[in-house]
């Protein structure tokens, strides 16, 4: 089949959006429905294009509008975008299902097509191959998620979102000031032409601006003195939307700073911006284990600990070897996995028991068993426990950590850990081992969802050799600059 | 005070932090890589008289596409969060009779000239954003000037709807035509208006689009404005 067609995966999501406010009439359920069967379509388009890329070995790019780049924009669906666009569809599809029985706030229409765009904008973000075009993908990423988070309508989620507007809207601005100074010095936006063009950049020139994109790109990605909003925000977004949070609208930030980080990677002055996001990367770590330790809402608490797990991908990504890209996409996968199983079961928690204080966990283990057994999973895993997914991929980052020569970044992100350990047995404990209950009747559909990610969880962390091979790919997607500028057909405007 | 000069002090930073790098870009001169490249190709190629218009829907129309949508999540959003069960106009004062007449007067002027700007995208300065938002500018006029003054609603997110749909349907049929999306084929698969550049009936598909988009701005916007003048009333 003809590549061309990958561009379905923007087109697809775009157009069911706009045609939400058409069916409106149907009822509340016929939206609800209508929103699992796209998402269900899209991880379908999102599966082809995987198992596209990873036989050929190629990647897709689509060629909007027939002008070749970089004159117009491209979408490059490298082994990288091809698993993340795959991620992003399939835990979509999940918290679409999910979304069934755990939206009931009016208007749902709205909802729906928020969703849609909040989907099509990770997407567009990890699959585009322009500067500007990751600004505009950004933007609808950012903004439907603005209106996400503040749409169970009470005071706190309003601050929240509040909080994340001016947040993004300063770091937004960023971006596009170091997007303008980039332009005003190269003349061009193509990624792949800017890689091309990165030596000849004047270091002031390239620093500054790789600096304001870094900047405005850590608002979305969460990274330390930047991530003030996203605890609030995931506590008091609606469950489904938390998790998509956590499992690719941080990842699509994170992506996007690496790919922006190599392909400016032949500027000189590069490597000082690269520590400067490792010692982000380390702030973040700490910072995250340590609020999540006093926390007393479950929901709260992960959202730290989400935090903390991307300052490490943001580690790994900034190492500059190859051997730490993949352990960070490695990290990426894993972390998507584990916290979309978490932020699912806390949410299901959430709606049965009415909240996600750490009293409704007491006597989980009793009253909600499946669940309770995801949620120890889940917390198992993110801890790094050998033969679970995150240890495999802790580890990856921890080796290439000390091959880059960080070893105080290891020490200190070590020593986070054992105070991940500490709340997550707390929480464990809390389920297991206190508190009475009867048994509660749980829900099939999400038990099955959970089991599934339960499963996944294990299979990895048995055999994590199959995706191992196919994150090294990914992340040589990223390092690997010079076979990034060959795979775009550049049409030599002024070379 | 304290507070304050430290505010200064680190914005002065910043500032001087930032025009260091400034003075690395090179100013006025020859940097148009792409940008030469637009100007030679835009009319064989577009059609388009306006290089900028040319630009933004067609070579690089994938990213007009996105702000249409940011917009559309912006009235959205909007739209979520005001929703209440019940909610209606609670304006008190009705305005003076010279500015209810004037405004009779002047509201189809002002959509005639927002369908003109739009219309005409491809060959004046404008295009589909500065038209919808001068439509949607006789809207809140309008709301300004009579105390009872709704627009349609239903009507409205659905005319949004369906022409956001014919946008994304228009880039469709590109690649169903032209193996591209987003492809212009009125203007490289049909030849429709190759004789005709500088007049009404050419620049490929950049009319069909900044009229669509004049049409999804002026409703979104004016949906907006509704949203946020209603109160919720108690019954």
């Amino acid at each position: 089949m003809n590549g061309q067609y990958a561009s379905l995966l923007i087109a697809l999501p775009l157009i069911s959006a706009f045609f939400v406010p058409l069916i409106k009439g149907f009822g509340k359920k016929a939206i609800k429905y209508y929103l699992v069967l796209i998402t269900a379509i899209q991880t379908g388009i999102a599966g082809w294009v995987f198992s596209e890329v990873y036989s050929t070995g190629k990647p897709i790019i689509v060629i909007a509008g027939g002008w070749r780049p970089p004159v117009g924009i491209n979408l490059y669906l490298g082994h990288f975008a091809a698993l993340f666009v795959f991620i992003v569809a399939l835990v979509s599809f999940f918290m679409a299902v999910f979304s069934v029985k755990a939206i009931d706030v009016e208007p749902i229409d709205k909802y729906a097509m928020l969703f849609l765009l909040l989907m099509l904008g990770a997407t567009g973000m990890i699959a585009t191959g322009d500067l500007f075009n990751l600004f505009v993908f950004m933007e609808i990423t950012a903004i439907s998620a603005y209106a996400l988070t503040a749409y169970n309508k009470t005071g706190e989620a309003a601050e929240a979102s509040l909080k994340y507007i001016v947040l993004g809207g300063i770091g937004s601005s960023f971006f596009l000031v170091g997007v303008a100074l980039l332009y005003g010095s190269l003349g061009t936006l193509n990624l792949a032409h800017i890689a091309q063009l990165a030596g000849g950049v004047n270091a002031t020139v390239a620093q500054v601006s790789l600096a304001l994109i870094i900047f405005g790109l850590a608002v979305e990605a969460e990274l330390f003195p930047l991530n003030a909003w996203a605890p609030d925000a995931y506590q008091a977004a609606p469950h489904p939307i938390t998790a998509m949070f956590s499992a690719f609208v941080v990842k699509a930030g994170l992506y996007a700073m690496a790919r922006i980080l190599y392909v400016l990677s032949a500027a000189s002055g590069w490597a000082n911006i690269a520590r400067l996001l490792v010692i982000m990367g380390t702030l973040t770590v700490i910072v995250g284990e340590l609020s999540a330790l006093r926390q007393r809402d479950v929901k709260r608490m992960i959202a730290y600990s989400s935090i903390a797990q991307v300052g490490l991908i943001a580690v790994a990504l900034a190492l500059g070897t190859a051997d730490g890209v993949s352990a960070g996409v490695f990290h990426m996968v894993n972390h998507a996995i584990v916290k979309a199983l978490l932020f699912l079961a806390v949410g299901y928690v959430g709606i049965t028991l009415g909240g996600t204080a750490v009293e409704n966990f007491e006597g989980l283990g009793k009253r909600m068993p499946l669940t309770a057994f995801s949620i120890t999973v889940g917390a198992v895993a993110v801890m790094g426990i050998p033969l679970f997914n995150v240890f495999w991929s802790k580890m990856r980052i921890i080796l290439a950590a000390m091959g880059a020569g960080y070893a105080w970044v290891v020490a200190l992100v070590l020593a986070a850990s054992v105070v991940e350990a500490v709340y997550y047995i707390r929480l464990i404990h809390t389920m297991w081992f206190t508190g009475e209950g009867e048994k509660l009747n749980e829900n099939l559909v999400f038990g099955v969802i959970m089991l599934l990610l339960v499963v996944a969880i294990i299979v990895i962390g048995i055999y994590p050799e199959p995706l191992w091979d196919i994150v090294q790919k990914a992340g040589n997607d990223i390092v690997n600059v010079a076979g990034y500028i060959k795979n775009v057909p550049l049409m030599g405007v002024g070379a | 005070m304290l507070k304050r000069a430290l505010a200064i002090i680190s914005l002065l930073i910043i500032g001087y932090w930032l025009a260091q790098g400034l003075a690395g870009v090179p100013f006025g001169q020859d940097r148009m890589l792409v940008g030469q490249y637009y100007l030679d190709h835009v009319k064989e190629q577009t059609g388009a008289v306006n290089a900028v218009t040319a630009v933004v829907v067609n070579y690089r129309g994938f990213d007009t596409l996105g702000e249409v949508t940011v917009l559309f999540i912006a009235s959205t959003g909007v739209g979520a969060l005001l929703w209440r069960k019940k909610r209606e106009r609670t304006a008190k004062t009705e305005g003076s009779i010279v500015l209810t007449t004037g405004t009779r007067l002047l509201a189809p002027f002002i959509m005639l000239f927002g369908a003109y700007i739009f219309i005409h995208g491809h060959l004046t300065p404008g295009g589909g954003f500065p038209g919808g938002a001068t439509i949607a500018t006789a809207f809140l006029l309008l709301y300004m000037a009579f105390t009872v003054y709704e627009i349609p609603h239903k009507a409205f997110e659905k005319v949004e709807g369906a022409v956001g749909m014919s946008y994304v349907l228009v880039g469709l049929i590109g690649l169903a035509i032209g193996g591209y999306f987003l492809f212009d084929w009125i203007w490289q698969t049909w030849g429709w208006g190759h004789n005709n550049i500088g007049r009404l009936f050419s620049g490929g598909f950049i009319p069909v689009i900044y009229t669509v988009i004049g049409i999804k701005v002026g409703t979104e916007l004016s949906g907006i404005v509704d949203n946020m003048l209603k109160e919720e009333v108690r019954e």
